[in-house]
């Protein structure tokens, strides 16, 4: 299982996740920030827990990319 | 001639009121994501606006907004929120570098300030914005000379912005500079993916480089590894001729920078400022300001672009050449009013009389005095130690969890 986590406060809206993991991120329209799709949100920190193994390297590439490093992935 | 106005960083509420009590004539800050230190750790957030506006307020002093990385259309309703929020906190101006920024605030009847990431290097630029904003940074690469001819052709062709008064020209006073034409850089895009232009700079040029050719793999040996680091920008010793050029607004650079950065450099540019006025600006007072703003976060200084001639100085280390130091050994604990006594508890190191400490809180700023006498327990004594309380007699009030910090030599590598 992959587990994709995002402490969404520090996102500085560059979009290099969204480019990178198209079918996992999408930016907020209403503040700019990023937001991890079918996560579940605990006041800001969403966590998305999934079976399909596919979407582990586009989001680990979204991870090494962000800037502020608020993205992590880890295989479980 | 009219007096400069003294324009300086905010990166959070003990820099900010360091810059008011040190005599600034403007701030500027960021709040959220939009803003080219949108990294930093501590950044402003929109509820703050009110309380920035109030401590401006009540010194006369006016605030800016900057909002000036490049803008994505995922950016635009986070952009309209912000205008909005801060013409209804009353904030005196948006500092913009997008075309988007500029004609929301305008639209919110905001005052429009041209960033320096735009590159105004000319009067039909300076024209062409006048349409929009009252207020603009020159490219940090023009000289004094070029600055001039652009200011004198203002009053010459009245070119007005929207207020209805000149348009007012503003240049970077003192402070880091980079590489990078007037801000834009693209390093570290390519390195780490991450955008200077949207405020994530990872400071490549600030690093160490060796050259080596690709083909043979010869190093080239360098004079100076820090081949893309220059030097700090200083006009202290030029002020004059700052001001002879007709500029307007002198901005100091540092957001990222601590409070005592800003209440020093702020101070002595005050100083400076107000004796061109008054007719006393001396070389015997720029040398005594030069000691003053070696003491803090400098990578050595030279004069930019201002004064033609040559390309970059570079600096000579990544870090600092600061002169002094903090060290932190302590926080407030209490603050007596009527006897004008705080108390502090001290966490670390030793206090002694005769130390130069600084204090710094959200409100209180940063205060720098020397110890002459205190109390240790209650017992008159020279020396506190881990674990003390100490309390000692201060001019200013004090809070509880303020940061009491030694000021120490800072030994340079020559
Ligand atoms: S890469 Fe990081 S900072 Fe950029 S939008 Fe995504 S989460 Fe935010």
């Amino acid at each position: 299982m992959v587990v994709v986590t995002l402490q969404r406060k520090k996102c500085i809206g560059c979009n290099y996740c969204v480019e990178l993991a198209p079918n996992q991120f999408q930016m907020s329209k209403k503040d700019g920030k990023t937001v991890l799709l079918h996560g579940q949100d605990k006041k800001g920190f969403f966590t998305l827990k999934s079976n399909d193994e596919l979407i582990f390297d586009a989001c680990d590439n979204a991870a090494k990319a962000c800037p502020v490093k608020i993205i992590s992935v880890k295989q479980v | 001639m009219q007096k400069i106005e003294l324009m300086a960083p905010a990166g959070n509420f003990e820099s900010l009121q360091a810059a008011l009590d040190n005599g600034a004539d403007s701030v500027y800050f960021g709040v959220e994501q939009l803003n080219m230190r949108a990294r930093a750790t501590v950044n402003f957030t929109l509820d703050d606006l009110d309380e920035i506006v109030k401590r401006c307020e009540a010194k006369n002093v006016r605030s800016y907004l900057t909002l000036n990385t490049i803008i994505y259309d995922h950016d635009l309703s986070i952009v309209k929120t912000l205008v909005n929020k801060a013409k209804e906190a009353n904030i005196t101006a948006v500092i913009a570098m997008d075309q988007a920024v500029i004609s929301m605030a305008r639209e919110a009847g905001m005052e429009v300030h041209i960033s320096t990431q735009i590159n105004v290097t000319n009067i039909e630029t300076v024209k062409f914005y006048a349409m929009f904003a009252d207020t603009m940074v020159l490219s940090r690469e023009l000289s004094l000379r070029q600055v001039k001819k652009i200011t004198e052709q203002i009053e010459k062709d009245q070119i007005k912005g929207p207020s209805g008064n000149l348009v007012e020209i503003e240049i970077f006073g003192h402070g880091a500079l980079c590489m990078a034409v007037s801000g834009k850089c693209y390093l570290s895009l390519h390195s780490d993916n991450s955008s200077a232009n949207r405020g994530a700079c990872k400071q490549n040029c600030r690093k160490k480089y060796t050259v080596i050719d690709q083909e043979t793999g010869f190093e080239m040996e360098l004079d100076n590894e820090y081949i893309m680091s220059p030097k700090d920008l200083c006009t202290i010793d030029f002020l004059n001729e700052v001001a002879d050029a007709g500029v307007k607004v002198l901005k100091i650079e540092g957001r990222g920078r601590a409070p005592e950065y800003v209440a020093k450099v702020i101070k002595c540019y005050r100083e400076a400022i107000d004796s061109i006025e008054n007719g006393t600006y001396s070389k015997e007072e720029v040398i005594e300001w030069m000691k003053t703003l070696e003491t803090v976060y400098n990578r050595g200084f030279w004069s930019g672009y201002y004064l033609g001639q040559k390309l970059g100085e570079w600096s000579k280390g990544s870090g600092s050449h600061a002169t002094q130091k903090k060290v932190y050994i302590g926080k407030g604990t209490h603050y007596f009013p009527k006897a004008q006594v705080g108390e502090f508890k001290i966490e670390a190191y030793n206090l002694n009389v005769g130390d130069t400490i600084l204090i710094t809180g959200p409100s209180t700023g940063a205060q720098e005095m020397q110890v002459e006498n205190m109390f240790v327990n209650d017992q008159k004594l020279s020396e506190g130690k881990k674990g003390d309380m100490v309390t000692l007699k201060l001019p200013f009030r004090i809070r509880q969890s303020d940061k009491l910090y030694k000021i120490v030599e800072n030994k340079v590598e020559a």
